[in-house]
């Protein structure tokens, strides 16, 4: 059995920052995961907090205002110092990695408020350098362009709502097509741009077609490989302010944060097994020893003195619930609280009320270890980060990047301060 | 006021409804259908989409029972594409009475219905997902029937013979001329406008809400009782083969395989107001239960969609009271209220179901034809209506042969059930909606086990694109889409379709921030 310092379960955005993090720093990390993780499904920015009920322009303030009413909140773990600090330390890490200089920009004083593919100005905090020439705070007019053959993002439909909200723009559509494909998706359109003749086809065709004072949106499609090549090739050829607008999954920008993270973290020496599935633990006392896996038909252990538990909540199988509404952390079969006991309500009958469920998860005590009902800590060594954590709503408040990044940003430092007072320690025994 | 004239009106869009307009146009009348909302929105498109044997009536209901054996056999010939020939089991689970299986043999034959007892093990050979504690088996001649492809079909068999088809008419009062009913008022529901429709003669085939619209001629007490009945589409085909109960009709006994899912049914309750039939809690975890007696797993099988429909069942005034909806018969009645409130010009349609939709349009229009002394014989039994004319009968397999060929020609908009681009703009320009809703129940968009996840926003695209919405319909429709859908999986949502829910909140309201499209009165 490989032993690890630590076995960090998940790849997503709060799995890959601690591992990354640990890994840098000198720790043997292993990173299991089942998937490629949810960075392929998110917008790419870094969403810190956008409504706490009402839309937040400045998240730093409004963290603690939120910490302080809902105690509960994950965010109450890590503080707006904690935020802050995770979000400089992974902006710093994507302008030095493999896709650089492709970089993020903002911070989390102030939100940007960018179009979303349906038009709607969405509060982010941080973001790829690509998206923040759409801030909808500036007033400039925008020309949405978009391609027939791809279905995941409609130019017309975001100018429109942009156009009802106060917004000029307008959406042009171009019949260009990678490879004579018809049916291309997001991620198809973006090796397409990472060739240059098709860049420069596209400045031909879109070049004609813009006003003197419009900025210029694309789907967030503009390269894979290297996306700010692509970017600043466009707004130098198209001489104006070039933006990208999210599309549906696969997300182009979510991609290259992974990337991103990933090689960074090959870099640092850490090791990632994936379709790997945690099927539970080995523990003496309160200490996780081992987990035991299944990697395709192998059952396999893994030791590790640490475990870093980021597989995410319900939509990325972290959590699961079944039809006798028992709730379950799917790796170490921790408890999950905020699930309403059978019989009572888990959801309101409206789509957009607020659902009673809608915050369950795994409870944690401040240094990220789970606990049970009682708020008794279950195990030393294993901490939890990400969408795992229980009450918030990540998708509502706008909050699900910070989250992951500053949990799984705290994991690590908790981590390596325990292990820096551990070797103190043992050094002191051992003069 | 603009004014429509027609020999017939026929109020109600649903699986009666367009079975009269089509069996009333074949015989030269001319007609027109209005529905208050889309056809087959009702009670039609809430069903579990079993095209009965007659078995589940041959011991308690035998006057049901026959006339489903015989509609059985003339909808396999009339609409064949509509139907998917699965053929049916009866089981005796281990909470059944074995004895039950000889008065099911015996009514099988005295009701002339081609039933044979098969082996356990047989039965366990056709469907191994089965129960393996059955300890009888029956084969019958169940199918499952698409209860939209039939009533659409017979709708456009109806224009084909110069019928006027409006949906989203409501019809908000009956003329009444003296003692006879003259036509109707009713209000176009997208616009607004009202219109007069004056008609020689008026069928009531408003199902459930038949006592509402006598209500408006000044008639009362029609006795259709709303019974409300739940139902669950599994994403799977758990059993290829209709499997029910052998046992006295009772909640949650039937599995019908249907498309690539299997729907379980029903439960059968009393309802006061057939447009308040909310699904509780209680009742599917009862129907959990009962699919579990069926088919072991059950309940960790994925559950897609959970809906009630209401039957429009029929109750004889004589009979009094009636206490348990399952006591009443599943046959149809015509009530003439030229006989039972001296009204003329007006029939209504009660009681009945899917499986004899035929019958109860031919009886219908007959008892019309004599109060009007025409002589106009019933061709139903005889003629397809569009998209069945080769004969051809559905197949599992046969929506995905048709489109093989292309479906690399074009982008797939709806990934689940296979819809194109070019077909989705098609039906766009064809029904004349705006409505994403309209689109989802013809076309099936939205309805695979994404729900709408990734097809809807694209949809939204293109319906924009094409010119048929603006800013402001996008958005409502984007808005009506998700609260419908919603509906239908609040109270399934466990297992892998919560984690499905939970990655369309991450695209609607992660990604796109539908919460905050502009558009305050829907936000609200």
């Amino acid at each position: 059995m490989s032993h690890h310092d630590v076995v960090v379960v998940g790849t997503g955005l709060a799995g890959l920052t601690a591992a990354v993090r640990l890994a840098e720093d000198g720790a043997r990390v292993l990173v299991l995961a089942k998937g490629v993780g949810a960075t392929h499904l998110s917008a790419g920015t870094i969403d810190v907090l956008g409504y706490a009920p009402e839309r937040v322009d400045r998240p730093a303030e409004a963290l603690g205002a939120l910490v302080d009413a809902r105690p509960g909140h994950p965010y109450a773990l890590v503080g707006a110092g904690g935020v802050a600090a995770a979000v400089d330390w992974f902006k710093a890490r994507i302008a030095a990695g493999p896709l650089a200089p492709y970089a993020y920009a903002g911070g989390v004083e102030e939100n940007l408020l960018l179009p979303t593919a349906v038009g709607v100005a969405r509060p982010s905090a941080v973001v790829p350098e690509t998206m923040a020439g759409g801030d909808l705070r500036r007033d400039a007019a925008i020309c949405i362009v978009g391609f027939r053959a791809l279905k995941d993002f409609h130019p017309a439909l975001a100018a429109d709502m942009l156009t009802r909200a106060g917004v000029r723009a307008r959406g042009v559509e171009l019949d260009l097509v990678p490879e004579g494909r018809v049916d291309v998706n997001a991620l198809g359109f973006a090796r397409a741009f990472d060739a240059p003749a098709f860049r420069a086809e596209v400045k031909a065709q879109v070049v004609a077609q813009l006003g003197v004072e419009e900025r210029a949106a694309f789907p967030a499609v503009l390269g894979i490989a290297d996306p700010h090549g692509a970017w600043t090739e466009l707004e130098h050829g198209l001489g104006r302010a070039v933006f990208e607008i999210p599309t549906l999954p696969p997300s182009v920008p979510g991609m290259r944060v992974h990337k991103s993270l990933h090689e960074t973290l090959r870099r640092a020496g850490g090791r990632v097994i994936l379709n790997a599935v945690v099927t539970g633990a080995e523990h003496r006392g309160g200490h996780v020893s081992a987990l035991r896996i299944r990697v395709g038909l192998r059952e396999e252990r893994r030791g590790a003195d640490w475990v870093v538990l980021a597989t995410g909540g319900l939509a990325s199988g972290g959590i699961e619930l079944d039809s006798r509404w028992k709730a379950r952390e799917t790796a170490l079969g921790l408890p999950v609280t905020g699930v309403p006991e059978p019989g009572a309500e888990r959801f309101r009958p409206g789509y957009f009320e607020d659902h009673p469920m809608a915050r369950a998860g795994v409870a944690v005590d401040h240094g990220l270890r789970p606990v049970d009902g009682g708020g008794e800590r279950l195990y030393e060594n294993v901490l939890v980060a990400g969408a795992t954590l229980a009450g918030a709503e990540p998708w509502r408040e706008k909050c699900g990047d910070g989250l992951s990044l500053s949990t799984g940003y705290r994991a690590a430092e908790l981590v390596l301060a325990a292990s820096t007072a551990a070797g103190a320690a043992a050094g002191v025994a051992g003069s | 006021m603009p004014t429509l004239q027609a020999e017939l009106l026929v109020i109600g869009g649903g699986a009666t409804g367009a079975g009269v307009a089509w069996d009333a146009a074949l015989r030269g009348f001319d007609v027109v259908l209005v529905d208050r909302a889309d056809l087959a929105e009702g009670t039609s498109g809430r069903f579990h989409g079993l095209l009965h044997s007659g078995g589940r009536y041959v011991v308690k209901d035998p006057v049901a029972a026959k006339e489903c054996v015989a509609e059985n056999a003339i909808l396999r010939r009339v609409i064949p594409d509509c139907i998917e020939d699965t053929g049916g089991l009866f089981v005796t689970t281990p909470d059944d009475d074995p004895a039950y299986g000889d008065r099911f043999l015996a009514g099988c034959r005295a009701c002339s219905l081609p039933a044979e007892e098969i082996d356990v093990a047989e039965a366990l050979r056709r469907e191994p997902r089965l129960n393996p504690g059955i300890r009888r088996a029956f084969l019958v001649p169940d199918a499952s029937i698409d209860a939209w492809k039939t009533v659409w079909s017979l709708a456009r068999g109806a224009s084909a013979h110069g019928a006027r088809i409006l949906p989203y008419h409501r019809v908000i009062d009956l003329h009444r001329e003296e003692d006879a009913v003259t036509g109707a008022r009713v209000r176009n529901e997208h616009t607004g406008e009202e219109l007069d429709i004056e008609a020689g003669f008026t069928i009531n085939a408003s199902g459930a809400w038949a006592a509402q619209i006598a209500h408006m001629a000044g008639i009362e007490g029609v006795g259709v009782i709303p019974g409300k009945g739940i139902m669950i589409a599994m994403n799977h085909r758990l059993v290829n083969t209709v499997i029910n109960r052998c046992t006295m009709p009772a909640d949650g006994d039937i599995l019908v395989p249907i498309r690539t899912v299997s729907v379980i049914g029903t439960t059968d309750s009393r309802s006061a107001d057939p447009d308040e039939i909310p699904v509780t809690q209680a009742e599917v975890d009862q129907m959990l239960d009962d699919g579990e007696r069926l088919v072991p797993g059950f309940r960790e099988a994925r559950a897609l969609r959970v809906w009630a429909g209401v039957r429009p069942l029929f109750q004889d005034e004589k009979a009094g009271a009636v206490a348990d909806t399952r006591d009443v018969s599943r046959t149809h009645a015509v009530v003439d209220h030229r006989e039972r409130d001296g009204v003329a010009g007006l029939l209504t349609m009660s009681g009945g179901k899917l499986t004899t939709l035929r019958l109860m349009a031919q009886d219908i229009v007959d008892a019309m034809c004599a109060q009007l002394g025409a002589e106009r014989p019933c061709r139903t039994h005889a003629e397809r209506p569009p998209g069945n004319e080769d004969g051809e009968p559905y197949s599992l397999g046969s929506r995905l042969r048709r489109r093989e060929a292309t479906l690399q020609d074009e982008q797939l908009i709806c990934e689940c059930e296979l819809i194109g681009r070019s077909r989705l703009e098609q039906a766009m320009r064809r029904r004349g909606t705006t409505d994403l809703d309209d689109i989802r129940r013809s076309m099936r968009l939205g309805m695979g086990p994404c729900q709408g996840g990734f097809c809807i926003y694209r949809a939204t695209g293109i319906l924009h694109g094409v010119g048929r919405l603006d800013g402001a319909e996008a958005s409502a429709s984007l808005h009506g889409f998700l609260e419908e859908r919603w509906k239908g999986v609040w109270p399934i949502l466990y297992g892998d379709q919560l984690r499905q829910a939970r990655l369309d909140d991450w695209i609607f309201q992660g990604l796109l921030d539908v919460e905050h499209l502009p558009d305050g009165e829907l936000a609200a």
